[in-house]
C-alpha cells in the first residue's frame, strides 16, 4: 500500500524521469492487485468454435477432428505479439490543469505506464503523438530500446496547435499494418458524432480501441466564485463566463456529452475511460485492464 | 467656512475617475485560460451584481485624496472667535514730548490725562508706556502690574525732537505682531500737523486695533518764530559778513517784532521787521565783529505767544585768517599768478590769501604753513624742492599741477609722476583749438563750472592718466583735469596753465568760480552749515579706521561720550537744542549750534476730518465690523496638507499590495500553462 501513495499524480509529477514515474505506477499498481510481477497473457485455452470457410487451417485442432470427424478451431485466451499503439493528444487544450498536474502530463504517465507493462510482457509497443497533424511517430517494435525510445518521444511532445481528429487519425489507419490495440489518449473536445466517426475505423480492421478521455476536474465541476473571463487555449476567443451558468447548465452539457461518447463509443465497439486527472493513476489503469479481461 | 480660491471645486469632477477605475474597468480582468469553450454560452449579469466595487478600502483612500487635494487648493478658511482673545489686549498709554507740546501747560495736561487713562486700565491687562519724541521711546515693557508705565509717564519732561506718528502707528503695527495679541492704544498730543507722514497709509494700524487720540491742545496756536538763520560757517573778514533770519508767524496776526542778533550773550545788532499775518519776514545783518575762534551766535525775537522756545535761534560761527595759498611759478611766466591771484580774491568770503614764489625761491620754503600750492608750469623746480613738496603731499598736504610749455619737455609731472607725452598743438593738428568735452560735474572742484563752453584750448601737454582719475577731457579726448591721491594728500594735474596764452580760460565767467571750488577743495574747506536741527547726527571722524579720540561737551558742559565711543564712534545723534562743543577725531575743535526743528513750530492742527478717519481706520465703525473683528480667518491648509501627505502613503500602501498580488497572480498563470 505504501507503493500506491506514489501513484498521486502530485507525486509523480515531482519525478523528472519519466521511466521511473511508468515504473513506480505499475509496480505499485500491481502490488496492489495482489498478484505476481510477471502477470501477463498466456497460451491458456479459452473455447471451440466450429470452423468456418476462411479460418486458418493452422488453429484447427486435429485431435478433435480425429475423434469426432468435426472440424473445430482452438481458442487461446491471450496473445503474446499482442501490438499496442497509444496515440497521445498534444494539442492546447491538454495544457490545462487546474492543479499541479495538466491534462497532457497526465496522460504522459498513462502512455508511459502503459508501455512499460507491455515491455515488461515482451509486447510491441509504439506512439503516436498528434495535434492538428501527425507530430512524432514511433512505430510498434520489441527491440531492444523501444521503451526508452516511446518514453523520449512522451516526454519530448510539446503542446502546440488545435486538435483536429481527422488527418492525424488517417495517418494512423496507414501506419497501422497489423491487429492490436490502439489507445487513445485526449480530452476530446469535439462533437461526440464527430470523434466516434473519426476513430471508429481503426476498429475495422480488428483493432481494439480504447478512448481515455482525460479531463480535469474543474472541467468537469467547474466551480467558479465570480464571474470570469475564460479564454480558450486553442482559439483564444474570450467568453464571459458566470458563476450560475457554470454549476448548472455547464455540468448538465459535459456530463451529456461524457454520456453520449460512452454511449457512441460503445455502439462503435470501442472502449471508453473517462479519467479524472484528480484520481491516482491506478483508477484509469484499473479500468482498462478490466475492459480487456472482459473483453477476453 | 468660505473658500479663497471656490473655482478650484471643480477639481471634485476627478472623483469620478478612481469610481470609473474601480468599477467599470473592475470587470475586465486578465483572461482566465481554459481547455475549451465549447460547452460555454455567454451570459450578461445584472451589472449591480456584476459589477461589484473591488478594494473599496483603496477607492475610498482615493476619492479622500482628491477630494482633499481639490479642497486644499480651495483654500479653505474658517472664522474663528476671537471673543477670548479681546478680553486680553495690550494697553498702550503714548504720550507726546515733542518741542511742540511746550506750548503753554499741553505737556502737564497730555501727562494728566494720560495718567488718568492708565488707572483706567482694568486689573490684570497688559500695559506699556511709550513716548513720542524723535521717534518712539519704549518707557516701560508691556506688563500687568501699571506702576512701571506711571512712574514712567510721571517722570516725563519734554523734549526738542519731533513726534513723527506715522512711526507710532508702524510701532503699533510691530507690537501687535510680536504680542499676537489686540493692542488699545491712547495717543496724548496736540495732533500737529506737521507731525503726520507724508502719506496717510503710512499710519495704517492693526486690523485687531483700537486707537484713540487725545488732543491736549487748542486748535489755533498762535505762534511767532525764528524759522531759520543762514550764517557762514567760517569767517575771514567781519565786515563782508552777512547773517540772515527769518521770522515767521504760525496761526498770527500781523506785527511788527524786534530781532536781535547776540553774540556770545551780548547783543550785537537789533532789527525792526514787520510780520504778516500768517507769513514771514526776513531780516539782514550786516557785519559781525566777532573774536578769533569760534563763537555762539543767537538770533531772538521779542516773545509774543505760549511757545518762547522757539523765538531764539541758535547758529556757531567761527573766526579765522584767511588760508595761505603757495603758487610757484617760472621765473618767465608773471600772467599766471595774477590770473590766479584775481580770481580767488574775488571770491566772496575772502578765505584765500595767495603768496607766489618762483621756482628758485622753492627751496626752504615752510609747506606746513599753507593750505595748498599752486606749481604752475614748474619745470624748473629743484629736485630737492620737488622732493620737500611730494613729503608735504603724503602728509596730508594739497598741491594743484599746471602743464606748460616748460612742462612738456619733461618725462614726468613734476610731484604726481604721471608719465607725460610733449605739447599737442591744435592749430597744427587741423583745428584751431580744443574745446572741453567731458567734464565730471559731480566732482567737487569743478561742480559750478559747466561745460566750459566757449573755452578755447590752443596747447595742452599730454598725460598718460595712469592710476589718475579723469575729471575733464579735452575734444581730442586727451585728459584735461586729473585727480590722484598720494598718501594723505591730493593732487590735481591741470593740462594745460592760466597764463591766457595756452588758453582763453582766464577771461571766462566760469574761471573765478572755479578757482574758488577747486581751492576749497583742495584746503578741504568743508561747506557745512553753522547750525543742524535735533536729531541730526553729527559726525566725528570721517574714516573709521582713524584712531584718534573725539570729544562731545553738551550744552550742559558734560561729557556725553564714554570711553569705547571716544574712541569708534563715528558721529552723535543732537538730541537737544544748545552748543555743543566737539573735538573731533582728527582734532580739529568745533561749536555745533542744534536748534529744534522749525517744523514743530508750526502749530496747525491736523483737521478733524483726517484724525476721525485715522481712528476709525481699524474698522470699528458698525456692528458688522466689529462682529468681524471678533472673529479671525483660519486657513487648515497645513492640517489638509498633512492629511493627505498620510493618504497618500496609506494609498501607496495598499496599490503596492493589491497590484503586487494580481502582478503575482498574472505571473503565475503561464508559468502554470508552461508546467
Amino acid at each position: 500500500m505504501l507503493l500506491q501513495r506514489y501513484l498521486e499524480p502530485s507525486v509523480l509529477a515531482g519525478i523528472s524521469n519519466l521511466e521511473l514515474v511508468a515504473k513506480t505506477v505499475v509496480d505499485g499498481f500491481v502490488a496492489g492487485l495482489h498478484r505476481s510481477p510477471d502477470f501477463g497473457f498466456s497460451q491458456e485455452f479459452a473455447e471451440y468454435r466450429m470452423y468456418s470457410e476462411g479460418d486458418d487451417l493452422r488453429h484447427v485442432d486435429w485431435n478433435v477432428f480425429a475423434r469426432t470427424d468435426r472440424c473445430y478451431l482452438k481458442r487461446y485466451r491471450g496473445e503474446t505479439n499482442c501490438q499496442l499503439t497509444m496515440v497521445l493528444d498534444a494539442s492546447n487544450s491538454m495544457t490545462y490543469g487546474s492543479q499541479r498536474v495538466n491534462k497532457l502530463d497526465y496522460a504522459r504517465y498513462l502512455a508511459a505506464s502503459l508501455a512499460y507493462m507491455a515491455s515488461q510482457q515482451r509486447d510491441a509497443a509504439g506512439l503516436l503523438i498528434f495535434n492538428n497533424d501527425v507530430r512524432n511517430y514511433v512505430p510498434p517494435s520489441t527491440r531492444q530500446g523501444q521503451l526508452m525510445r516511446i518514453l523520449h518521444a512522451i516526454e519530448k511532445a510539446e503542446p502546440g496547435e488545435r486538435t483536429d481528429f481527422a488527418k492525424p487519425f488517417r495517418h494512423v489507419q496507414e501506419f497501422l499494418h497489423r491487429r492490436g490495440i490502439v489507445v487513445v489518449f485526449s480530452d476530446f473536445w469535439e462533437r461526440a458524432a464527430t470523434i466516434i466517426e473519426t476513430v471508429a475505423p481503426l476498429r475495422y480492421r480488428g483493432n481494439e480501441l480504447v478512448l481515455f478521455h482525460v479531463l480535469d476536474p474543474m472541467e468537469l465541476r467547474p466551480k467558479l466564485d465570480e464571474p470570469v473571463l475564460l479564454e480558450d487555449l486553442e482559439t483564444r476567443d474570450t467568453l464571459e463566463v458566470t458563476p450560475d451558468y457554470a454549476a448548472k447548465e455547464y455540468r448538465e452539457k459535459i456530463d451529456a456529452h461524457v454520456e453520449d461518447l460512452r454511449y457512441r463509443a460503445k455502439g462503435a465497439g470501442i472502449d471508453y475511460c473517462l479519467v479524472d486527472t484528480g484520481q491516482p493513476l491506478d483508477e484509469p489503469l484499473r479500468n482498462y485492464l478490466g475492459v480487456r479481461k472482459g473483453r477476453f | 467656512m468660505g473658500f479663497l480660491a471656490p473655482w478650484f471645486l471643480a477639481g471634485l469632477a476627478a472623483l469620478g475617475l478612481p469610481l470609473w477605475i474601480h468599477l467599470l474597468r473592475q470587470h475586465r480582468t486578465v483572461p482566465r485560460p481554459f481547455s475549451s469553450l465549447m460547452f460555454f454560452e455567454r451570459r450578461t449579469q445584472s451589472s449591480v451584481k456584476h459589477r461589484r466595487l473591488k478594494y473599496k478600502r483603496l477607492l475610498l483612500l482615493r476619492l479622500l485624496l482628491l477630494l482633499l487635494l481639490a479642497l486644499a487648493f480651495a483654500s479653505p478658511y474658517l472664522l474663528r472667535s476671537i471673543a477670548g482673545m479681546a478680553q486680553k489686549r495690550t494697553v498702550v498709554i503714548a504720550v507726546d514730548r515733542s518741542f511742540s507740546m511746550r506750548y503753554g501747560d499741553d505737556f502737564d495736561r497730555a501727562k494728566r490725562e494720560a495718567l488718568a487713562r492708565l488707572a483706567k486700565v482694568p486689573q490684570g491687562t497688559p500695559v506699556q508706556a511709550v513716548a513720542l519724541a524723535g521717534g518712539v521711546e519704549v518707557l516701560s515693557q508691556p506688563a500687568v502690574d501699571a506702576g512701571e508705565a506711571r512712574a514712567a509717564i510721571a517722570g516725563l519732561k519734554v523734549s526738542d525732537g519731533r513726534a513723527p506718528y506715522g512711526e507710532f502707528a508702524r510701532y503699533l503695527r510691530t507690537l501687535s505682531e510680536s504680542t499676537k495679541l489686540p493692542v488699545e492704544a491712547h495717543l496724548f498730543t496736540d495732533a500737529q500737523k506737521t507731525a503726520m507722514p507724508a502719506g496717510f497709509a503710512d499710519l495704517r494700524l492693526p486690523s485687531d486695533a483700537t486707537f484713540e487720540l487725545h488732543a491736549a491742545g487748542a486748535r489755533e496756536r498762535p505762534n511767532y518764530y525764528v524759522e531759520s538763520v543762514s550764517a557762514p560757517k567760517r569767517i575771514y573778514d567781519p565786515k563782508r559778513v552777512r547773517i540772515q533770519a527769518t521770522v515767521t508767524a504760525s496761526a498770527a496776526p500781523k506785527a511788527v517784532r524786534e530781532v536781535r542778533l547776540l553774540l556770545n550773550g551780548k547783543v550785537a545788532q537789533t532789527r525792526q521787521v514787520e510780520v504778516p499775518e500768517r507769513g514771514r519776514a526776513v531780516v539782514e545783518f550786516a557785519g559781525l565783529d566777532a573774536p578769533y575762534g569760534w563763537s555762539k551766535g543767537e538770533v531772538a525775537i521779542d516773545s509774543a505767544d505760549k511757545l518762547g522756545a522757539d523765538d531764539r535761534f541758535l547758529f556757531s560761527i567761527e573766526r579765522t585768517d584767511p588760508r595761505k595759498v603757495l603758487f610757484l611759478h617760472s621765473p618767465r611766466d608773471s600772467r599766471s599768478p595774477l590770473y590766479f591771484r584775481t580770481a580767488l580774491e574775488s571770491s566772496s568770503e575772502g578765505a584765500f590769501q595767495m603768496e607766489a614764489r618762483t621756482t628758485d625761491q622753492a627751496d626752504g620754503v615752510a609747506l606746513a604753513n599753507y593750505a595748498m600750492a599752486v606749481l604752475s608750469d614748474a619745470a624748473g623746480l629743484s629736485a630737492g624742492a620737488e622732493k620737500a613738496i611730494a613729503r608735504w603731499v603724503s602728509g596730508g598736504g594739497n598741491v594743484l599741477v599746471t602743464l606748460g610749455p616748460a612742462s612738456s619737455a619733461l618725462a614726468k609731472a613734476p610731484v604726481s609722476g604721471e608719465t607725460l607725452g610733449g605739447s599737442r598743438y591744435a592749430s597744427r593738428s587741423g583745428e584751431r583749438f580744443f574745446a572741453a568735452a567731458q567734464v565730471d560735474q559731480a566732482h567737487p572742484a569743478t561742480q559750478k563750472l559747466g561745460q566750459m563752453e566757449g573755452v578755447k584750448f590752443y596747447q595742452a601737454v599730454a598725460v598718460e592718466p595712469g592710476n589718475a582719475r579723469v575729471i575733464a577731457r579735452l575734444s581730442d579726448q586727451g585728459p584735461l583735469l586729473l585727480e590722484k591721491t598720494s598718501g594723505e594728500g591730493r593732487i590735481l594735474l591741470l593740462a594745460t596753465t592760466f597764463d591766457n596764452v595756452a588758453n582763453d580760460f582766464p577771461l571766462h565767467p566760469g574761471f573765478v568760480p572755479f578757482i574758488e571750488q577747486l581751492s576749497r577743495y583742495l584746503s578741504r574747506m568743508d561747506g557745512a552749515v553753522s547750525n543742524v536741527a535735533v536729531d541730526s547726527f553729527i559726525e566725528l571722524r570721517r574714516d573709521s579706521e582713524s584712531q584718534g579720540t573725539a570729544e562731545v561737551i553738551d550744552p550742559d558742559g558734560k561729557r556725553i561720550l564714554s570711553l569705547e565711543q571716544a574712541a569708534k564712534a563715528s558721529g552723535f545723534p543732537a538730541d537737544r537744542e544748545g552748543y555743543f562743543d566737539l573735538r573731533r577725531a582728527d582734532g580739529r575743535r568745533e561749536t555745533v549750534a542744534v536748534h529744534a526743528d522749525r517744523r514743530e513750530s508750526d502749530l496747525t492742527s491736523v483737521a478733524q476730518e483726517t484724525l476721525a478717519l485715522w481712528q476709525n481706520a481699524p474698522g470699528q465703525t458698525n456692528a458688522a465690523a466689529a462682529a468681524e473683528s471678533t472673529s479671525k480667518p483660519w486657513s487648515p491648509w497645513w492640517y489638509l496638507l498633512l492629511l493627505l501627505a498620510v493618504i497618500s502613503a496609506g494609498e501607496f500602501f495598499l496599490a503596492n499590495r493589491y497590484l503586487s498580488t494580481d502582478i503575482d497572480a498574472s505571473e503565475a498563470s503561464p508559468q502554470k500553462e508552461a508546467a
